[in-house]
């Protein structure tokens, strides 16, 4: 293992590190996604993320701040679009159905796409801008300096500790928002907190694999140990070990075949959740391509 | 102006990106009415992402001729493991698109770390090379377009139940599984063509945000097509032009596939500013009526069609 001969080294250590910390967090997180079918909100938020990183490296600020604020306008700008009324919240849970061209998938679409688009403008404006431009998509775990690694450990800490102090009500939410506004909670506050919680992992896993990539490391853990478990608390645990896990693995890979770190990782996940998917016992057969109450003789 | 509109394109690259945007344009646009219909953003997000690892591979065997080939082949397989997928309901079906996207995508980023010109070709395959579109590109773009727009309008009704009402669709004998592969084949082969010019990573703008537009300002399937085909096509012709002008006059060099996009979603901004502007004047006249005679029924507002959850 080429990776335990180099742990020696400062990078080594470092990368060990950031990759544990952005595992636990995005394995925290992941979960609330997963059970709120955010994937590609998640997604969107990523790619939308990325001009703010191209802006921050043009002035000179670091990364994390630039693509934080951009990511937050972002946010705010889906959820003013397609959820501003009715429903309640920016979730597609809650989202009103059929509202034209402002439904949530379009218009995540579109914030997406022009996000992503604007970031490629700005940079092609620069010259000599594609080494960094590669860093940003697919990460650069192997340069992650102390400042990111003290970022990342108060991202995950004031996440974790807003996810545990919450987490009756954002499960309530995420499985019946209807009773959780009923019960006289603020439902589009909660909803919020989810969107930033999510926001918050993003900026800080994009150093580590990417803007693409990240979206991997949130949902991947989580759907895996939703194969595995079906109550909330073992599946946080297992899914936070399995971004650990990944994470590590994904490092000693990169390190012995010289491969990509980012992509390593990611590979490590899809391995992961393709095996689950194939051995895990609970859940229907996989035979059983015909949805419940389905009359037998359709199709 | 017209000097302005049509002069740089006597150069031949230009013509011939010009002449592929174009056809992109359209052809992107009226698949994307169906992406809208369907709620497909993300499956159309995630095969543009899945076919990453088919345009390296085919660019390591078989130089830049290898791309349309390998990307095809991907495609293909992605397409028909969505739509597997999307049948056996064992995973939420958003959390298995991210992981399948962001799989296959890692496929291709590692591949590609293989390489000592790691970051330059990773660029021109995430956001394409427009203005050295050769004209074999062109003419593998025209005959996909050919395809895609034959399949379209042969299954057109049957596509429609579907996105409008899937039980009745599945209680009438379709096969509703074989459409949706179809419609998801349709989508692939549209990310196939426009690999090369735009690169991966764009093609979604080119797909979702015309129909997304369109949708803002009409109710009717056939208008909302027309507008989308146009304001695709519209939007690939100013966005070559503008980054091509800001680059000569101005010396800010502008990535074309970036421009085109931009310009797109302004158009969407634009759409969605008229869209806003008519919903309050219609609820005014709304309300003022309702007021004055509650005798007589209100005219219904604006029927939206009943876009549902596939």
């Amino acid at each position: 293992m080429r990776l335990w001969e180099t742990l020696g080294d400062g990078y080594t250590r470092r990368a060990l590190a950031e990759a544990v910390l952005v595992g636990i967090l995005c394995g925290a997180v992941g979960v609330h996604v997963v059970l709120r079918r955010l994937s590609f909100l998640t997604t969107a938020l990523t790619h939308a993320t990325f001009p703010g990183v191209v802006v921050a490296a043009l002035l000179g600020v670091h990364l994390v701040l630039g693509a934080g604020i951009f990511g937050l306008l972002v946010v705010g700008m889906v959820a003013a679009v397609s959820g501003a009324r009715g429903g309640g919240g920016a979730l597609p849970s809650a989202a009103p159905a059929g509202r034209g061209g402002r439904d949530l998938s379009s218009v995540t679409g579109v914030v997406l796409s022009g996000g992503f688009a604007l970031g490629v403008a700005l940079m092609s404006a620069q010259d000599g801008f594609t080494k960094d431009l590669t860093a940003f998509l697919v990460g650069s775990i192997l340069t992650v300096d102390t400042t990111d690694l003290a970022i990342s450990a108060a991202a995950a800490a004031v996440v974790l500790v807003v996810l545990a102090a919450l987490r009756k009500e954002l499960l309530l939410g995420a499985f019946d928002p209807t009773a959780l506004a009923a019960g006289g909670y603020p439902a589009r506050l909660l909803d919020l907190v989810v969107l930033v919680a999510v926001e918050v992992t993003v900026v800080t896993t994009v150093p580590a694999v990417g803007t693409i990539m990240a979206i991997a490391l949130i949902v991947g853990p989580a759907a895996t140990a939703r194969l595995w478990c079906a109550r909330t608390g073992p599946m946080t645990a297992l899914s936070m070990a399995l971004g650990v896990t990944a994470g590590v693995v994904g490092l000693a890979v990169s390190a012995q075949w010289d491969v990509a770190a980012g992509g390593a990782i990611v590979l490590t996940l899809a391995a992961l959740f393709t095996l689950s998917l194939l051995v895990a016992p609970r859940a229907r057969p996989l035979t059983a391509r015909q949805p419940a109450g389905e009359p037998a003789a359709a199709g | 102006m017209t000097h302005l509109l049509v002069v740089p394109f006597e150069r031949p690259y230009l013509t011939r990106a010009l002449v592929e945007l174009l056809l992109l344009g359209g052809l992107a646009a009226v698949v994307g009415v169906f992406v809208l219909l369907r709620r497909l953003a993300f499956l159309t997000d995630a095969l543009t992402h899945t076919v990453f690892p088919g345009v390296v591979v085919g660019f390591l065997i078989g130089g830049q001729s290898g791309i349309f080939p390998g990307a095809l082949v991907v495609a293909c397989v992605a397409a028909g493991l969505f739509t597997l997928l999307a049948a056996t309901r064992r995973v939420a079906e958003d959390s298995a698109l991210a992981i399948l996207l962001t799989g296959f995508f890692a496929i291709g980023v590692v591949l590609v770390s293989r390489r000592s010109s790691y970051t330059a070709d990773l660029t021109a395959f995430l956001f394409g090379r427009v203005l050295t579109v050769r004209t074999s590109d062109i003419v593998a773009t025209a005959v996909v377009a050919g395809i895609v727009l034959a399949i379209l309008a042969a299954l057109r009704k049957e596509l429609l139940l579907v996105a409008f009402d899937p039980e009745s669709a599945r209680a009438a004998g379709y096969r509703v599984a074989a459409l949706d592969l179809a419609l998801n084949l349709a989508i692939a082969l549209v990310v196939v063509a426009a690999v090369r010019a735009v690169g991966t990573v764009l093609v979604i703008a080119l797909i979702v945000v015309p129909a997304a537009a369109a949708r803002l300002l009409s109710d009717r399937i056939i208008v909302i097509t027309v507008v989308a085909a146009a304001l695709g096509m519209a939007s690939g012709w100013l966005g070559l032009l503008v980054s091509y002008q800001v680059s000569v006059d101005h010396g800010i060099r502008l990535a074309t596939g970036a421009t085109v996009v931009l310009v797109l979603v302004a158009a969407y901004l634009l759409a969605l500013a008229v869209s806003l502007v008519r919903s309050v004047r219609l609820r005014r006249r709304h309300t003022a009526s309702a007021d004055e005679a509650t005798a007589t029924v209100a005219p219904p507002p604006v029927a939206e069609i009943g876009v549902g959850p596939r």
